[in-house]
């Protein structure tokens, strides 16, 4: 296959790098082969793709190493990997909680740099005020966030998520490319995105900032947050 | 596969500002009239922060086709356009703040800005936070809202895969949306209430070429039918007042803009449509208080003009600092 990023690319990520990365970051893949029971024909188009983009950002940096696991059945299910790509961020603060399924192509590729470095400090940006809010969270949270490549501001959708995963490790939050699982967006009726799902129970569509999107994951847990 | 061509860069914003310090100046909004006064600012020496409540670029990174942007001959996508604007910010020191607006007030020449991140003090401020834009006006709006309506054609053209959508409006953005969405959708039809569309006349003629665009003018939408999406549009003929529906699975509403002043509210002097008076030196009623792009009252709402805006309000202020301290 052809590089994916341009040289002119890769100079700009290998910089980031070099000047953000603290600790190292574990990229974990997982894969089918053609024909295995997750891959349908509409998304194994997508898995290639994916794997390069993952293996040339992995190869811009010492500090980050990809590992694949390939028709891997007890691994999907020690990270708990429901569809096919998945992959998780991992570093020394995360829970396999910080998943992306798909391919993280377009706007979202901010969102997979800015998460590695997050996960590499092994602390988020968030508002002092926002992060302990999120940290007394005691039970668990699963969040998707619906995206499409070409959607401006679904990558502050999807931060905001990872960014909560990484302050709690019971928040468990997905990124899903939902073009290459129609099924699963049909599933939850996605036809805008972003499009956040919070424990199969509240639902919105649109970016908003953190301390709303907080207070919508309170209201999931049943509580009301006044700010 | 289209997409992966691009894998962009979005320049991250963060909040390693100092909440503590007094700023010179607070440039809120990060579309192409802040980030323009940012690159002054910079430029001017000013201590400046900018705030901005989603990744920034503002509305133009909905476009992915700008023509009229001087520069670029051959058109370029807006969120590539505003990476330009950004890199070209940051290169002159400008940090994102990451923050929702919320409040403004002004005492003894000090203006308090509340955000969803802290307060931000500041001598001057530059007000840039845009528009957003116009709701579908129908009863059934808010429910079927990311159920078939939609406000980005970018975003979500592609849940309409050979199915049949309706674009509301008349103006550019409108026609943009409509020929996006045909490389998509099976139909595309254009609803306007006028007797002619609004857009410039290069854009209808490329309309009119496309033969998955069809042209309804003279009706307006009247309600959604659906159950848990959308389904069809009731919509009424202007002039006979009949109405009639058609079956469509979407819709893209391109029907203007809503100026984002809530946070001044009662504060500074609006026009009759609520958007922001300024005279040429772009400040407004308030001194010290500048507003620049499609906030302001101004007969053209584009990304030159919001440039153009966004410059003129940082050399004002700067000048507005000169004379506080004399
Ligand atoms: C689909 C579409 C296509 C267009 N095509 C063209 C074109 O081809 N050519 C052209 O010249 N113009 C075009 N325009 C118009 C152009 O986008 C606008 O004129 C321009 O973006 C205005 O810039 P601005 O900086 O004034 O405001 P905006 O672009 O609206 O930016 C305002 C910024 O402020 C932020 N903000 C708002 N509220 C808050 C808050 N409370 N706190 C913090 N931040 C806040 C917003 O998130 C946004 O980033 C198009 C517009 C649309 C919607």
């Amino acid at each position: 296959m052809e590089k994916l990023l341009k040289a002119k690319d890769e100079e700009y990520v290998r910089n980031l790098f070099e000047q953000n990365l603290v600790e190292p970051v574990e990229l974990v893949l997982f894969l089918e082969s053609p024909g295995a029971s997750r891959v349908t024909e509409h998304n194994k188009q997508y898995l290639a793709y994916t794997e390069e983009i993952l293996t040339e950002v992995s190869n811009l940096s010492d500090k980050i190493n990809l590992t694949i696991y390939k028709d891997d059945k007890e691994k999907e299910k020690e990270y708990g990997v429901e569809n096919i790509s998945a992959f998780f961020i991992e570093g020394k603060n995360t829970n396999k909680n910080i998943v992306y399924y798909g391919i993280p192509s377009g706007h979202e590729f901010s969102s997979l740099l800015e998460d590695i470095i997050d996960v590499s400090k092994g602390e988020t940006q968030l508002p002092d005020k926002l992060k302990e809010m999120v940290r007394k969270i005691s039970t668990n949270v699963n969040i998707l966030v619906f995206v499409t490549p070409t959607c401006p501001h679904c990558p502050q959708a999807v931060r905001t998520a990872h960014q909560f995963a990484l302050e709690n490790k019971l928040i468990r939050s997905s990124m899903i490319e939902a073009q290459e699982f129609p099924e699963w967006s049909n599933k939850y009726n996605v036809y805008a995105v972003p499009k956040v799902v919070i424990n199969d129970k509240m639902q919105f569509e649109g970016a908003v900032p953190e301390d709303t999107f907080l207070n919508s994951v309170y209201e999931a847990l049943g509580i009301k947050l006044l700010f | 596969m289209e997409n992966f061509d691009l894998f962009s860069e979005d320049m991250s914003s963060n909040r390693k500002a100092d909440l503590n310090e007094v700023f010179d100046l607070a440039i809120l909004g990060a579309g192409p009239a802040g980030l323009t006064a940012s690159i002054y600012a910079g430029r001017a020496g000013l201590k400046f922060i900018l705030v901005e409540r989603l990744s920034s670029g503002g509305q133009i990174v909905f476009s992915d086709q700008v023509d009229n942007y001087p520069g670029f001959p051959e058109g370029i996508s807006g969120s590539q356009l505003m990476e330009r604007f950004e890199k070209q910010a940051s290169k002159f020191g400008t940090q994102i703040f990451s923050g929702e607006v919320r409040e403004i007030k002004k005492s003894d020449n000090l203006f308090l800005i509340e955000t969803s991140s802290g307060t931000i003090k500041s001598r001057s401020v530059i007000y840039a936070m845009g528009a957003d834009p116009m709701k579908l006006p129908v009863p059934e709006e808010e429910r079927f809202r990311g159920k078939g309506v939609s406000y980005c054609a970018t975003c979500d053209a592609a849940f309409f895969k050979d199915k049949i959508v309706c674009v509301v409006g008349g103006g550019d953005t409108a026609l943009y949306d409509a020929l996006h969405l045909s490389r998509f959708a099976k139909n595309v039809i254009v609803l306007h209430r006028r007797d002619k569309l609004r857009a410039v006349k290069v854009l209808q003629d490329i309309v009119k070429k496309n033969p998955r665009i069809e042209l309804l003018l003279e009706h307006i939408p009247l309600h959604i039918i659906g159950n848990k999406k959308v389904e069809g549009l009731e919509v009424e003929n202007v002039k006979t007042r009949e109405s009639k529906v058609i079956n469509i699975d979407g819709i893209f509403v391109a029907i203007g803009i809503v100026p984002n002043t809530l946070p001044l509210k009662g504060i500074v002097e609006l026009d009759e449509k609520g958007f922001i008076k300024t005279d040429l030196n772009m400040e407004t009623s308030v001194q010290g208080l500048f507003a620049a792009g499609d906030v302001r009252a101004t007969p053209l709402r584009q990304v030159v003009t919001a440039a153009s805006d966004g410059a003129i309000a940082a050399f004002s202020a700067q000048k507005y600092l000169e004379n506080l301290e004399r």
